[in-house]
């Protein structure tokens, strides 16, 4: 391998989650009744015409603008012919000539250092009819037919499986978070379709591609293309030239197997359909489009660490579109941002992961979970005590101030009322103030622990502390 | 009995003053197609049309349309009615919606009786290519000269006399081709008047809503209806609507024709040019400022071949749909492709087939520049020369065909100017999108022959206009084969 270095292209194709299909209004949905989210036009009646959404132009603008590209105000669309059964018209519109977007960048951090990834273009398409296929049937599902997409196709210089699987992940998290598609590798609403070739280092010379398909998850992406890496160095030093060909990542063998042999490509004989008139994009309207873009969560993990996240806290609240969502609005009913951080990645995943809910499922409401969260800050109740009262919220429904005052678990923070226990508990236990001062640090805990004891819990643990060590100290 | 051959007025006065009921019109209309012996049909709505006419919802009773039989060609979708475009591919295929068209003449209380005979998928400019077979002109009692195509039935059932109105398509001329040969006014409005929506495509870049009529009135009243902007049609125009039918009469003293020279000398039948000479003067009578201009002559000859390479290649994609799987009768195969094939190679006949052949070949990665994007450009030259001819004159005006109905299988020379300029040129209309409509202007061994009048885009009023002071010259109105 150290004399090769490897070419990767990739091309995904992400559906949009507009109310309505790219040129026809029919409703897009998931996992309905096979046939019946369609229109006359989905179905290729003849005579039927598209109409082109608009909403799946206002997201295409969205993420052209995310990558940074140039974007083409006037908006057309070409027919791609070719006969192919989950095809229902026999052509697919798309964007071959005049792509919406072209020319842009990402960025993804590998090893803390920043890789800018070019990508090529963006364009808008329609999706195909989902087959089944059983021993003596093929099923054709019309409800996938005509759901908007965008292809994009990056570059051809990425240079490894972990890069590739950073790329998809960049991609994956910008349009969950414009809110532009669900971004699901496994339900397919994100496909992504690779060209692994290598070249001698130094050389100019590009090597033959390979495509690799069907890749239903980022983790096989990457493994399928660290395979491939391995198997063409491997043919490459044993003097074998590299088929052009198809190839499938094979997730029991953990490899790429070959689909079929490339002939020459197919000519897709395109040209520009004339049932839709070019359309001309404003500059109003493009602007528009672009301000409705919600907050990326580089952007936000910006603003998170200058509020004093750590970046890794930040990132993997940012991991979760949903889970950054609920910290987000946690965050603006005025908690502290690390506390919260703490709260929502440890007790309320565990909770939403140990119920296998979602975080919307989540029964306490993100402003509830911050006022317990001011609760601790202010010194009202100690850690033992909210994860107490996080449990009882969690049961019973209710804010965290009433299970306060109904359960008396208000924190004593009174410094004369600890005072007193604290000297009593000193009193009572003269060989654990003998052990600590000989140096065991332990018995300054278990002397806690008493304080604790008398007070049911409720003592403020600092304070506690604090006041051990005081008296400690004076009876030296 | 007999109001089947009046044009729409004569009609609605007699549904007003209770001559007649909508209901006898249709019993009348079906009869006569029952007993067609011209092939004008693919399928009569005997009993649609009665369920229809017996529901008319009598608030529009003041539409000229009222209870109006009529005839739609075989490729637009109607709603439970077969629906086929002449090819066998397509038997029994039964829309589950009708066309923007369809849906707006019913909405005037038209009945449609019938769907028309056409060459196969309007692919064909004779009306021997259909199906069913050859579709005959009612003017030839001895059935041995085509009506034209591609709207053969269309023209056929109104020149008969069985409907008042029917409508057509025009991709190339299908409709102001036949509308000469069978003495009929033949309109087609520029592109994007009229809704293609269920309208089957055959090339979607030229493809053409059109229709018959008797008259020219009758073709304004039909454009006030069906003009105007259709959301499932994008390329429907926002264009304001007119009232067509309010500046027929106008004077049309200093509009400006043009006759083009080229087109007119390629024509050597005498009689077809002393009666175009003849309503030329009759139209500087009116005080048009009709001028003779040329044009070259390698554009005007490159019309046809360009229409051909255009229309090919965008029949090929929009047929598409096609393959046994989705729509068109299946012929099993092993696989999916198998389907495919054998599917298009029984449903298609043979000379559609070629076309797909040309078109495919046309748009090929290696031949798209030479041939199909080669043809765009020219068709762009061709278009831009007659803007031209357009921004000094309100209108071109020159025979509609060389010829009255050949006889079926007479041979042309496919090479000589005649063929490659008169018999083809109207498919310049097509090109530029421009609102075109032929009117007949003489006989011919008692068969009728027509001219074209094109304008610009959206000057249908002006074009109606100077059509009507036409008609008024030559008398030649509300034919019906005898």
């Amino acid at each position: 391998m150290s004399d090769f270095e490897a070419v990767i292209g990739l091309e995904l194709h992400i559906q949009l989650n507009t109310k309505s299909k790219m040129f026809s209004s029919a409703p897009v949905t998931f996992g309905k009744v096979p046939n019946s989210s369609v229109d006359y036009y989905d179905f290729a009646f003849p005579g039927t015409m598209p109409t082109v959404n608009k909403q799946a132009v206002i997201y295409a603008l969205m993420m052209c603008n995310a990558l940074h590209m140039i974007i083409d105000d006037v908006l057309m669309f070409e027919r791609k012919n070719y006969f192919y059964s989950d095809l229902p018209k026999g052509y697919q519109l798309t964007q071959e000539f005049r792509p919406i977007g072209k020319n842009g960048y990402l960025t993804i951090k590998l090893n803390d250092s920043d890789i800018k990834i070019n990508i090529s273009r963006l364009h808008l398409e329609e999706d195909t009819c989902k087959q089944f296929h059983t021993k003596d049937y093929s099923y054709l599902d019309y409800n996938r037919a005509g759901i908007p997409l965008i292809e994009i196709v990056s570059a051809p210089e990425i240079k490894s499986g972990t890069e590739a699987a950073k790329y998809v992940e960049k991609i994956r998290s910008i349009v969950t978070y414009l809110g532009i598609s669900d971004g699901k590798m496994e339900q397919g609403s994100l496909r992504c379709d690779v060209n692994v070739s290598l070249k001698r280092k130094g050389d100019n010379q590009f090597g033959t591609k390979v495509e690799i398909k069907n890749l239903n998850s980022i983790s096989n992406i990457q493994k399928a293309i660290d395979f491939e890496i391995e198997r063409q160095s491997e043919l490459l030093c044993s003097g074998i030239e590299i088929a052009q060909e198809t190839r499938r990542f094979d997730e029991s063998l953990k490899e790429t197997v070959l689909m079929r042999a490339k002939v020459d490509n197919v000519d897709y004989k395109c040209f520009t359909d004339n049932n839709i008139p070019p359309i001309k994009l404003s500059a109003e309207f493009i602007k528009a489009a672009i301000e409705s873009s919600p907050e990326l969560a580089e952007s936000k993990l910006k603003r998170y660490v200058s509020l004093g996240l750590s970046e890794s806290d930040a990132s993997i609240i940012l991991d979760d579109k949903d889970i950054a969502n609920y910290f987000e609005e946690a965050l603006a009913s005025g908690c502290s941002i690390k506390l919260l951080a703490n709260w929502v990645n440890v007790n309320v995943k565990s909770f939403i992961n140990k119920r296998n809910v979602e975080i919307k499922d989540f029964p306490i409401k993100p402003n509830e979970l911050s006022d317990l969260i001011l609760l601790i800050q202010n010194s009202k109740i100690n850690n033992v005590q909210a994860k107490f009262i996080f449990e009882k919220m969690i049961e019973t429904g209710k804010d965290a101030q009433t299970i306060v005052e109904f359960m008396g678990l208000e924190q004593i923070s009174n410094k004369n009322q600890l005072l007193n226990i604290v000297k009593k508990v000193i009193k009572d236990n003269s060989k654990s103030i003998s052990d600590y001062l000989k140096g065991r640090n332990r018995a300054l805990g278990y002397l806690a622990g008493q304080v604790m004891k008398q007070t049911g819990g409720k003592a403020n643990p600092q304070l506690v502390n604090k006041l051990l060590l005081e008296e400690i100290q004076r009876r030296k | 009995m007999g109001y089947m051959s009046k044009g729409l007025l004569e009609i609605h006065n007699a549904i007003i003053k209770g001559e007649i009921t909508p209901l006898e019109l249709v019993k009348e209309a079906v009869s006569l197609a029952l007993n067609d012996d011209n092939n004008a049909f693919e399928y009569i709505c005997a009993n649609e049309a009665l369920e229809k006419v017996k529901r008319l919802d009598d608030s529009k009773k003041d539409s000229l349309l009222y209870g109006v039989p009529i005839v739609i060609k075989d490729n637009y979708s109607t709603k439970d009615i077969p629906t086929t475009a002449s090819s066998n591919i397509l038997n029994g295929y039964i829309p589950i919606f009708s066309s923007e068209v369809v849906l707006r003449l019913e909405e005037q209380g038209a009945i449609v009786i019938g769907k028309a005979a056409m060459d196969e998928l309007a692919m064909g400019g004779t009306g021997t290519t259909g199906h069913l077979g050859m579709t005959y002109n009612p003017w030839d009692k001895s059935h041995k000269r085509i009506i034209g195509g591609s709207s053969s039935g269309s023209a056929a059932a109104i020149s008969a006399g069985i409907t008042p109105v029917s409508i057509g398509s025009d991709t190339g001329d299908s409709v102001r081709k036949p509308a000469s040969y069978a003495g009929l006014v033949g309109f087609k409005p520029t592109w994007g008047r009229i809704s293609r929506h269920g309208l089957f495509p055959f090339a979607t870049s030229l493809d053409h809503v059109a229709y018959f009529t008797r008259n020219v009135f009758d073709s304004a009243y039909l454009l006030n209806i069906l003009a105007g902007r259709d959301d499932k049609d994008a390329s429907s125009s926002f264009e304001k609507v007119d009232d067509y039918t309010k500046d027929l009469n106008k004077s049309i003293k200093g509009k400006k024709i043009a006759i083009i020279k080229d087109i007119v000398e390629s024509i050597s039948d005498k009689t077809i040019l002393d009666s175009f000479y003849k309503t030329v003067e009759y139209l500087r009578s009116k005080g048009a400022i009709v001028d003779e201009v040329e044009m070259d002559n390698k554009l005007l000859k490159a019309i046809y071949p360009t229409y051909f390479i255009i229309s090919s290649s965008e029949a090929t994609s929009n047929t598409a749909c096609l393959d046994g799987i989705k729509f068109g009768n299946r012929v099993e195969g092993k696989t999916f492709e198998e389907v495919m094939i054998n599917t298009r190679t029984k449903g298609f006949s043979s000379r559609i087939k070629r076309r797909f052949v040309i078109g495919s070949f046309s748009l090929f990665k290696e031949n798209q520049q030479e041939l199909f994007v080669r043809a765009q450009k020219c068709r762009r030259m061709i278009v831009n020369a007659f803007n031209k001819v357009f921004e000094e004159y309100d209108a071109i005006y020159c025979p509609a065909a060389p010829s009255i109905a050949p006889i079926v299988g007479s041979n042309n020379n496919n090479l000589s100017n005649e063929y490659l300029i008169a018999d083809n040129y109207l498919a310049y209309g097509n090109m530029g999108g421009y609102p075109s409509i032929t009117v007949p202007i003489g006989f011919e061994k008692n068969m009728p022959f027509g001219a074209n009048l094109s304008s610009k885009p959206f000057q249908e009023s002006l074009l109606l206009n100077i059509a009507n002071i036409l008609e008024e010259g030559t008398e030649l109105k509300d034919l019906v084969a005898k």
